[in-house]
């Protein structure tokens, strides 16, 4: 069943006047429950496409649909609402807020949804003891490792069951032990939850467990391969 | 959690919010001061200036005001006193019989204002008897006299000596009588000691000729806010032959310079709010531009625009409520003690008596003022919150994640 779509997108930059097309006629589906990597060298337009497929970014023309809905027709604060609800996002630099402890940053997003906090308290802590990290709960940012923060980053994008989660580079900072393990940790909760696994990346292991890769070339598919 | 973020995110640059909580503690300390000391000097010369003579209402007969001769007395004591008697809204009343004379001693003479007074009833409309440093106030006994130490010094007299009044009596024939010093006072200022003189009121209808006759009759009211009233009622008592006066009408310069200083404290507010509203939005802008990724990912994940603003102007509020309450604390803990000992302006005596000022000033924090100064800076805070927290919320999520 198809829960992601892009109809025919776009997406055209000004750089100095000259315009860059940085995704070139992107049309794509992506059924749920996919681990799907969207790969391609540095400019094919992988962030770019990841962000327009995450309600981040709109197209300069073209569509994109979440589980069925036409994200041009939402408004600023109908599009946040539907992130919050829909998506979970992994990033690169992991992003953690400095100022809140593993748990804090984990049940934030919980905070937002108005969840009440013993309710939401104790969510944040099951799902860190799935991911084994409950040791990290009073632990801030710059106290933990790489690898630490990106699993509470991880914590945070799934802890309200999205039925998306949008990786973009998860794995770039990390050492290919720690990369490898929180491949096995998202291939876990894809297969367990049914959570769809959209990632971006350039890692060989990140494509290796790719159900599907699909190849971008100066913003154009090249390549959409299903193993 | 949105209080705990803010809170934290106060203490992100701990330096940058001490310096500006240091700024906030200082104008509210500021602010704290300036206002009891002005409110309490006001309160004091108004204080000084009805407890010495003037009390809160005055009836004379009409054009006295004009002329304070003493032909323009009031005859018809009985009926005057009949309606102030039987008004609840007055605590107390007083006559008196006043003129400008002159009082020699053996070595000098000096103007003055001789007050002829009911002793016990005058005890309850002014604060002479306790001004008194030597001797004792009136007692009732014929030929006394109370006077000011300064007059005392320029005659060259003291306590038992005795001294001449004199003074254009009624039928305009000259009135003089002996009165020996029973008691000196001092009083708020030096020029009123000087010229401020009390006999009994027989004495002085004696010397003027007057009969039964009076100058003014004075009165304090029950409740001071309600005195202008007061007077517009015992004048349509009393009728058009008489002129009432309150306190606000006799001292009208004293009442500008309140009028003033009432609104030059609203300059004081105006200064010190502009300097604090620059520093919060300093402090604001930059933890706001410091944190662009962050709001991106906030947003990214989610977090209304509404929700970004409220974190920034909780931030704001935060610091201005912390800061008014160190400010508080600090102000209370330098009041306390001059609101208690007073504050010793001795140094500008001179100057002081001039606006007639005492020395010691008592600042006094009144409630009007406290509420104010509590609310205005976490006011201002919240004010300056607005520029930052919309730069916070114009920001587009996906730049701002990958803002370098």
């Amino acid at each position: 069943m198809e829960i992601i779509r892009t109809e025919l997108v776009d997406k055209i930059y000004s750089d100095n006047g000259v315009p860059v097309h940085a995704v070139d006629c992107v049309s794509l589906t992506i059924q749920r429950g996919d681990f799907l990597a969207i790969a391609g060298p540095s400019g094919s337009g992988k962030t770019t496409l990841l962000n327009m497929i995450g309600a981040l970014d709109t197209p300069t023309s073209g569509s994109v649909f979440l589980e069925g809905e036409d994200l041009a027709a939402k408004q600023r604060s109908a599009l946040a609402s539907f992130r919050l609800h829909t998506i979970g996002f992994i990033f690169q630099a992991y992003n953690l807020i400095p100022v809140l402890t593993a748990l804090e940053n984990i049940e934030f997003k919980m905070m937002l949804l108005n969840v009440p906090e013993k309710t939401r308290r104790e969510q944040a802590r099951n799902v860190m003891r799935e991911l084994g990290i409950e040791e990290l709960a009073g632990k801030r940012p710059n106290e933990m490792s790489g690898g630490q923060q990106q699993r509470v980053a991880i914590a945070r994008a799934i802890i309200n069951n999205p039925p998306i989660v949008l990786a973009d580079e998860p794995t770039a900072n990390l050492d290919s032990v720690t990369a490898h393990n929180l491949i096995d940790l998202m291939v876990t909760m894809n297969r367990e939850k049914g959570i769809t696994f959209v990632f971006s990346s350039h890692d060989a292991q990140v494509l290796q467990h790719a159900r599907r890769v699909v190849y971008l070339h100066d913003g154009q598919i090249e390549s959409d391969t299903v193993k | 959690m949105l209080l705990k973020l803010a809170w934290r995110n106060i203490w992100r640059n701990k330096r940058r919010s001490v310096i500006v909580l240091t700024a906030i503690v200082v104008g509210m300390v500021l602010l704290l001061l300036t206002e009891s000391y002005m409110a309490g000097m006001l309160k004091q010369m108004l204080e000084d200036q009805i407890g010495s003579h003037v009390a809160h209402v005055q009836i004379h007969k009409k054009g006295f005001n004009d002329n304070k001769i003493v032909q323009n007395s009031i005859t018809d004591i009985s009926s005057v006193e009949g309606s102030l008697g039987r008004n609840s809204a007055i605590a107390a009343f007083s006559r008196r019989v006043q003129t400008y004379g002159i009082a020699s001693s053996a070595s000098n003479s000096s103007g003055v204002l001789m007050i002829g007074v009911d002793a016990q009833q005058e005890s309850r409309i002014t604060k002479i008897r306790s001004w008194v440093q030597e001797g004792e106030y009136l007692s009732g006994k014929d030929r006394e006299i109370v006077i000011g130490r300064a007059l005392a010094e320029r005659l060259g007299v003291t306590l038992g000596d005795k001294i001449v009044l004199m003074a254009t009596a009624l039928d305009g024939q000259v009135g003089s009588d002996v009165f020996r010093i029973v008691g000196l006072y001092a009083g708020s200022s030096s020029d009123f000691d000087k010229a401020f003189v009390y006999v009994p009121i027989r004495n002085a209808q004696r010397v003027l000729a007057m009969g039964d006759r009076v100058s003014e009759f004075v009165l304090l009211a029950a409740n001071i806010a309600r005195v202008p009233q007061l007077s517009k009622d015992l004048a349509a008592v009393v009728g058009e032959e008489y002129e009432v006066t309150n306190y606000k009408e006799v001292l009208p310069a004293l009442m500008a310079i309140i009028e003033v200083a009432d609104k030059s404290m609203g300059i004081y507010y105006f200064i010190i709010g502009v300097a604090t509203i620059f520093g919060i939005i300093n402090t604001l802008l930059m933890s706001v531009f410091e944190r662009i990724r962050e709001f991106g990912v906030l947003m990214a994940m989610g977090m209304k625009n509404g929700t970004v603003f409220a974190m920034i102007m909780l931030e704001a509020l935060i610091l201005g409520v912390v800061g008014t309450i160190i400010g508080l604390i600090v102000g209370f803990a330098v009041y306390l003690p001059y609101w208690h000992y007073g504050l010793n302006l001795s140094a500008f005596a001179e100057g002081l008596s001039w606006i007639g000022a005492s020395t010691i000033v008592y600042p006094l924090l009144t409630s009007e003022a406290l509420v104010r100064i509590v609310l205005i800076i976490p006011f201002i805070s919240v004010l300056a919150a607005l520029y930052p927290a919309t730069k916070a919320i114009r920001l587009v999520p996906v730049r701002a994640i990958y803002y370098v």
